[in-house]
């Protein structure tokens, strides 16, 4: 045999091998984007916008953990139902701690993803320099982003107005691409204070509010939306003439008493000014927000938790949200005052229906309360009546004075804004103790089993979450920046 | 090539079929020197393709005419020819020899002689592995088998692969699992996804091995250049050999069952005690509790409904196999066709468990003088059911010990009689869990398939008898497919379902391909006789792809029909591509001296699409040396038949990590709003290249007394340099899951391996072996980056630290309960015992880690006549497991949920000492993550026990049978350990951490996975 010519083909194979470089080297990723060269046109710009609108949906929506429940989990709205699986129960019991899974890794993690997002819309939003959806994509991605370090300021920081300290305490880093915080995935930043944090916050959110649109479509922020968030960030601030001025920016008006219902089974919404939205064809696997309080199936409702009875019963009969609020869920032969606000859309019972972050309402009562700090007695019950009367069936103006004032608009607060992830915050902000009716059980009669930690004092350290154990363990600068108490 | 197979198979069975004209039956005994009988010595007829082996008795019979030279063959001696004479009766003496006393072993890109070998080899035999049939995955199988080599089955699920780690943690990285190559084709194992993970090991048919070696030190690992750093594991399948076709048939059937536990769980009259009692010390959960509420006449029906909750859920799996082997070879053509079934129901009751078909067709035909091809293919279709497995009561595992014994399995009504629904059907308790898990199995349902081929074709060309080539092309292709139910009307679609649209269905389909081209240009010469000289040049191309497809739909008219197209609507649909390229160039080069002198070495350089542009290529190289003092002339004389020094050293690479780290990705498969969203995936590391690793190998080999006790020593030095970590990053990047893949620092492992085999006894009718093997092991973090800590796992209770054990535990130490009111107490960062907790308590546990340091399997074998005893025994020592189950079933917030019969024993009154803390400091005691729960994984486990009975040649004789073997196995029978459930844990809950996720470090804890299981089984093994 002629060997020459079998090395000549080894030869030609092996020739064929060394021009493998360029396979090495233009491999692209398939289903993946750069975000360095992505971003390049409004349309493209806007993608991003909504993958920040998802990061925040996420840990609002969370059907373990979401920020629409466990504000009022942690306080006095509900209780813990027996017949449920004990979800959130370190939560309830008051026993969180830094390793304790669920809410405190999952606001931390996703809040920083959105921020991070935001950040990156930011920084390349020259790429559309001149375009006309430039500014409204700028505004959405500035307050979103103050949105996100909001969350995290209130959850793991003291608010303002909450002590005489809270100022100078710890909140959280403030994520800034303008100055040059993002972009070092090895950054180890300490924490800021929560003054410094309020003051990003507070200007994001003014920069955001020349820029962004009056109006975008379901589930985006707006111009309403922006003005709505400052009422209420000026609010936690102590700002009071400022909350009244953005909360008189808001043209969005209250949902009736009629509207109310269907706006909780997303027939309408009336009344909503910022919502994280879910559409439940496409987004059918997505999460429940309903499951934090309870799951119903063949007409037994396992609920998680329930209406604390003593609040519940403090409702007035004629006031329209006492049936948007409770229904009476059974399980194992109890009854419970079961909460109706998250069961799904009409006829359902999956827990898939839209957050509401913030509604008209609240804006009302932000405008009310900051009346009220102002000493503006007679505007601010003129301002909390207009909340009323859309609410009484048979609505007599209140008259209410001074400390009956007050308790009157904390008091439309709570039953207003239940169970939609602020009463936490409400009684933290205002320096007071949640308190739990200690002789009061779970079931619809008030018997049943007692809350175990019934009382958190003002001043307790754990109106503070604490910093993850996650992020403890990774940024040795935060490390030594640990709440006290944890 | 496809046609020619066709005719070689009709060939084949021709040549099977034909031919038994005028001839004598020749039978006789096949003995050694010392007239010890040979069993398995090659006896064929010269210039036919007839031939048989020995039995175990020595004893051969063959069918031969008058003249013809009949050759016996056997490893180790010389071959002995004779030509058939008048004499029917030919007793053979076989003749050891000097030359061919060693086995050939399969090496990286190659065979060698043992002697020749200068790094360290383990080799697992076909006769090895047969002791271990029934478990259906191979990597399961090596467990015990070889010194240095690391197995945990990754759970107990049918199915399953194992965690396979060779010379301790070569990487941190969740993947250490090694290059597994068939028949010289590296397979694609992905396990460094969430999502993406494919191993194809579980498609490969036991039977159809022959070999398999261990590549554990540099020398040989190093030939494999980027993939080699987790060592190397070479599967050498079946050929057909010289002689008659052969047809093997062996069928087994056996039970299995979940491996008792060591500890009770409570009964109902138990467990309404303990909640009498928690109530009575004003605990609030226990306060309306059946125990504490109920009237003594309710107390009494609820005890009467005792249940045991294993029983109603689990359930005696049944274990099938059955495999058909033919094969045979002449001249220039072999070939080996195999088909196996394999089923494993699992212990799950009301689903299915594993099932599995394979073919394989090996062939090799020598076309020409200067050309052989070989062909293998084979084929798996395997399926599996895939439950829960998740640290809640969806998952059967933890269902049985979390629900109430008093909750029996169907729903009651008032007068204690089951419930019906409307079709007569008894009514799934939903339990206080409100999650009727029974029913939930049935309705919540989610399988898997996979159709695997794996094929290769090789040319191997003589050029001259000093050159050769070998062009190898090698494919593995996979078709992947799951679907996930949630029937209408069922627990989930009830709960979360969509009432205008009952049930959902989910399917995944990829396809995982790769395609390995390669080839191996060698030279082979010897100068002056004694100079022997090899050198290879190899040239690699490796491409994987895949591609996936998913479809997700709502709104089934009815259970019954299981397909997207009678839905009501799809909601979700996706398709993906992913691709990785490797390019590789090496040279081998290889001398010896007469067999005495030995040295090797190779460089390889490769290039990957894993890494960027500035990092792409990677370049490995070792050096080894050998030295066969067994010989020398001065040995002539010594009691040893074996004696070898050898040295090694040289570099690895692992780049097994995702694909595109170092690029930042933004993804876009997720809605918002029905609307598409675009989100940074991960913080890109532009800087990320190679892991390597340097391993030194010292080994000697020594065989006494005609090799009747022989072993191995190997001492071992590896350094892992740039480690691969998915490293823990501050939140405050925005990362999406909060890790960074980077090169971060350096770790070592050393030890010493010692392997010995001994036969004990060998006389005619009886023989005794024994053999056994020690991994003695030690690691070390040598450099992390900055000097600072990582902490990682699953729930962040290990830790990196400099100069300590890798992986060490990360946990507040418990320090018992003060005797004087039942708190428990803890140790805080200052050394003061303290009744109050915190996370900030968290140390390191010096020298605790899941890595065992002591390691190894055992064997005895005993044979008499026809019968044969084996057990083959596993042990570990020094490795810790976080009890996070027993956590559970002592928490005090758990008293809604069944408990350990262990929580009665609780503190109670001043003085108490050796109690768990008082019910009263639920808040402190129920903390998992502390040294309370922290126990040593030290077990001894008799792995396989096997009884067997071989037939006689005189027996077989009457019933035309060429063997026949019958075997009884026991796996999993016995295990002696002190920790409070099985200690055999690879995966702690999947759904928590399992190959992929960030942090997961595997045997870290225990949490109610699929649990190990112990069976029986009977089998026949027909060879005719």
């Amino acid at each position: 045999m002629n060997n020459k010519i079998y090395i000549v083909i080894i030869l030609f194979f092996s020739l064929g091998f060394l021009a493998c470089d360029d396979e090495l080297n233009d491999l692209q990723p398939f289903t993946e984007g750069s975000p360095q060269t992505f971003f390049n046109t409004p349309e493209t710009f806007q993608i991003g916008v909504d993958g920040v609108y998802r990061q925040l949906w996420l840990y609002y929506s969370n059907p373990d953990s979401g920020l629409q429940g466990i504000p009022d989990i942690i306080s006095d709205n509900v209780i813990q139902a027996q017949t449920g699986r004990n979800s959130n129960d370190d939560y309830h019991d008051l026993r969180y701690v830094a390793s304790t899974l669920g809410a405190i890794p999952l606001y931390y993690s996703e809040a920083y993803e959105a921020i991070n997002g935001a950040n990156l819309i930011i920084g390349q939003i020259d790429n559309i320099d001149g375009e006309s959806q430039q500014d409204n994509i700028l505004g959405q991605a500035l307050a979103a982003r103050a949105w996100a370090h909001f969350d995290l300021a209130r959850i793991y920081g003291p608010i303002p107005t909450q002590s005489s300290d809270a100022n100078s305490a710890l909140g959280v880093t403030y994520i800034k691409v303008e100055d040059g915080d993002s972009g070092d995935p090895y950054a180890q930043p300490a924490r800021e204070t929560i003054a410094s944090n309020y003051l990003e916050i507070i200007d994001d959110l003014e920069r955001a509010a020349l820029l962004i649109d009056k109006d975008n479509i379901e589930g985006r922020l707006n111009k309403n939306g922006v003005y709505a968030l400052l009422s209420r960030v000026y609010l936690y601030n102590g700002e009071y003439q400022k909350s009244i001025d953005a909360a008189n920016k808001v043209t969005a008006g209250l949902a009736t008493a009629s509207e109310l219902p269907d706006v909780y089974t997303d027939v309408t919404n009336a009344g909503v000014i910022i919502e994280l939205s879910i559409n439940t064809s496409s987004e059918a696997r997505g999460n429940s927000v309903g499951v934090l309080y309870s799951q119903s199936s063949r007409g037994i409702t396992t609920s998680e938790y329930v209406l604390d009875f003593d609040f519940f019963n403090s409702i007035d009969a004629n006031d329209a949200r006492k049936d948007v609020l409770q229904f009476v869920g059974t399980n194992k032969g109890n009854d419970y005052n079961a909460i109706k606000k998250f069961l799904g859309e009409p006829g359902q019972v999956n827990g898939k229906v839209d957050v509401k972050v913030l509604r008209a309402a609240e804006v009302l009562l932000n405008k009310a309360e900051a009346q009220f700090e102002l000493g503006q007695e007679g505007a601010a019950l003129t301002t909390l009546n207009l909340l009323r009367q859309e609410r009484y069936s048979s609505f007599v103006a209140g008259t209410e004075t001074g400390t009956a004032l007050e308790d009157a608009i904390q008091f439309e607060r709570r039953v207003e804004l239940a169970c939609e992830g602020h009463r936490f915050f409400d009684i933290k902000r205002r320096g007071e103790s949640i308190e739990r009716n200690p002789t009061r059980g779970d079931l619809i009669d008030g018997t049943g089993t007692t809350p175990v930690a019934p009382i958190l004092a003002a001043g307790d350290f754990r109106f503070q979450f604490p910093i993850p154990t996650a992020e403890i363990n990774a940024n040795p600068t935060v490390a030594g920046q640990q709440n006290p108490g944890y | 090539m496809k046609v020619h197979y066709y005719k070689f198979l009709m060939l084949f069975f021709f040549t099977c079929s034909m031919s038994f004209a005028q001839e004598n039956s020749i039978s006789g005994t096949v003995s050694d020197d010392k007239g010890l009988p040979l069993p398995g010595v090659n006896v064929l007829i010269e210039n036919t393709n007839r031939g048989t082996q020995t039995d175990f008795d020595g004893v051969y019979t063959i069918s031969a005419s008058r003249g013809a030279v009949i050759s016996f063959s056997y490893v180790g001696f010389e071959t002995k020819k004779i030509v058939v004479g008048d004499n029917t009766a030919v007793n053979v003496k076989l003749i050891a020899s000097s030359s061919e006393l060693e086995e050939v072993v399969v090496t990286a890109y190659g065979v060698s002689k043992r002697s020749n070998i200068t790094s360290a080899i383990s080799t697992v035999g076909s006769q090895d592995l047969q002791d271990f049939v029934p478990s259906t995955s191979i990597d399961n199988i090596l467990q015990g088998q070889a010194a240095g080599v690391q197995v945990t089955a990754s759970n107990g699920r049918p199915g399953n692969t194992a965690f396979v780690q060779i010379r301790g943690v070569g990487s941190l990285n969740a993947s250490t699992t090694p290059l597994y190559v068939i028949d010289g084709v590296p397979i694609p194992i992905t396990d460094n996804t969430a999502n993406n993970n494919f191993n194809p090991l579980a498609g490969l048919n036991p039977n159809d091995i022959e070999s398999m070696s261990v590549l554990k030190d540099a020398a040989s690992a190093s030939k494999y250049g980027s993939r080699g750093a987790n060592g190397v594991i070479l599967i050498t399948t079946k050929k057909g050999k010289r002689g008659d076709a052969k047809i093997r048939f062996i069928s087994s059937y056996g039970f299995g069952e979940r491996i008792p536990d060591s500890f009770d769980l409570m009964n109902a009259s138990q467990k309404l005690e303990i909640e009498r009692q928690y109530a009575g010390l004003g605990i609030g959960a226990a306060t309306k509790l059946p125990g504490a509420v109920s009237t003594p006449e309710e107390l009494q029906t609820l005890i009467g409904l005792d249940t045991n909750w294993e029983e109603e859920l689990l359930r005696t799996s049944v274990i099938q196999s059955n495999s058909l082997s033919i094969s045979g070879a002449d001249e220039r053509l072999s070939y080996f066709l195999s088909l196996g079934y394999d089923k494993n129901t699992g212990v799950i009751d009301r689903i299915d468990g594993f099932e599995r078909i394979t073919a394989r067709l090996n062939t090799s035909y020598q076309a020409k003088d200067w050309l052989g091809i070989d062909a293998n293919v084979s084929y798996a279709r395997s399926a599996t059911d895939l439950p829960r497995d998740r640290n809640n009561v969806q998952n059967p595992f933890r269902a049985l010990y979390s629900y109430n014994p008093y909750e029996p399995l169907f729903s009651r009504d008032a007068q204690g009689n089951v419930l019906l629904d409307t079709k007569g059907n008894p009514v799934f308790n939903p339990t206080s869990t409100s999650f009727p898990i029974a029913r939930a199995l049935l309705t919540e349902q989610e399988s898997s398939r996979n159709l695997l081929v794996i094929g290769n074709v090789a040319a191997n060309i003589t050029l001259s008898d000093k050159f050769s080539n070998r062009f190898a092309i090698g494919l593995v292709s996979n078709r992947f497919n799951r679907t996930s139910r949630s029937l209408q009307g069922g627990v989930l679609d009830g709960f979360v379902g969509d009432k205008n649209f009952p049930g959902t269905q989910t399917e995944n389909y990829a396809l995982d391909f790769e395609y390995n081209v390669s080839n191996l240009f060698s030279y082979n010469d010897t100068f002056n006789d004694v100079h022997n000289l090899s050198a290879s040049f190899l040239l690699e191309y490796n491409e994987n792809i895949r591609t996936d497809l998913f479809a997700d739909a709502r709104g089934f008219p009815s259970a019954e029909i299981p397909y997207l197209d009678v839905s009501a609507e799809a909601t979700n649909a996706g398709s993906d591509e992913d691709r990785r390229i490797l390019f590789s160039q090496a040279l081998f080069l290889d001398y010896d001296y007469d067999g005495k002198y030995i040295a090797s070495a190779s460089i390889r350089r490769d290039g990957s699409t894993k890494f960027g542009p500035e990092n792409k290529y990677g370049t490995f190289a070792s050096g080894s040396l050998a030295w066969n003092i067994a010989k020398e002339s001065f040995m002539d004389d010594s009691f040893f038949s074996d004696l070898k020094l050898r040295a090694s050293y040289g570099t690895s690479g692992n780049q097994n990590i995702p694909d595109f780290q170092f690029v930042e990705l933004l993804g876009f498969n997720s809605t918002y709003n029905g609307r598409t969203t675009g989100s940074s995936l991960n913080a890109p590391n532009p800087l990320i290249q190679w892991e390597s690793q340097a391993i030194l190998d010292i080994g000697v080999e020594f065989a006494f007394f005609n090799n009747r006790l022989s072993g191995v020593v190997d001492y071992f030095k590896k350094n892992s340099k740039d480690l691969l970590l998915n490293r823990p990053i501050s939140y405050t990047a925005g990362d999406e899951d909060n890790a960074i893949f980077q090169n971060i620092g350096e770790v070592e492992n050393r030890g010493v391996e010692i392997s010995l085999n001994a036969d004990v006894i060998r006389t005619e009718d009886f023989r005794l072996s024994l053999g056994g093997n020690i991994t003695l092991l030690d690691t070390e973090v040598k450099k992390l980056i900055n000097g600072q800590d990582i902490v990682r796992g699953t729930f962040g209770n290990i830790i990196l630290r400099e100069g300590q054990e890798i992986n060490s535990f990360y946990l507040v130490e418990y320090a018992g309960v003060n005797p004087d009111n039942g708190a428990p107490q803890y140790v805080d960062l200052d050394g003061n015992i303290t009744e109050t907790y915190s996370d900030s308590f968290q140390k390191i546990q010096e020298g605790k880690s899941p890595i065992a340091d002591v390691e190894g399997g055992f064997y005895t074998s005993v044979k008499y006549k026809g019968f044969g005893l084996r057990g083959d025994f596993v042990y570990r020592s020094g490795n810790y497991i976080l009890n996070r189950q027993r956590a559970a079933g002592e928490a005090i917030g758990n008293i809604d949920s069944n408990l350990y019969t262990s929580a009665f024993n609780y503190w109670k009154q001043p003085g108490d000492t050796g109690v768990l803390p008082s019910p009263r400091f639920q808040d402190t005691a129920d903390q998992a993550a502390t040294t309370r729960f922290l126990e040593k994984g030290d077990f001894i486990r008799l792995r396989t026990l096997t009884f067997d009975y071989n037939m006689p040649r005189k027996f077989l004789d009457a019933i035309k049978l060429e063997s026949l073997r019958l075997f009884v196995t026991g796996q999993n029978i016995w295990t002696l350990t002190d920790y409070q459930g099985d200690p055999e844990i690879g995966i702690g809950s999947a759904e928590s951490g399992e190959q992929g996720d960030p942090g997961f470090v595997p045997g870290e804890f225990s949490l109610f996975s699929y649990p190990q299981t112990r069976s029986y089984t009977f089998g026949i093994e027909v060879g005719f």
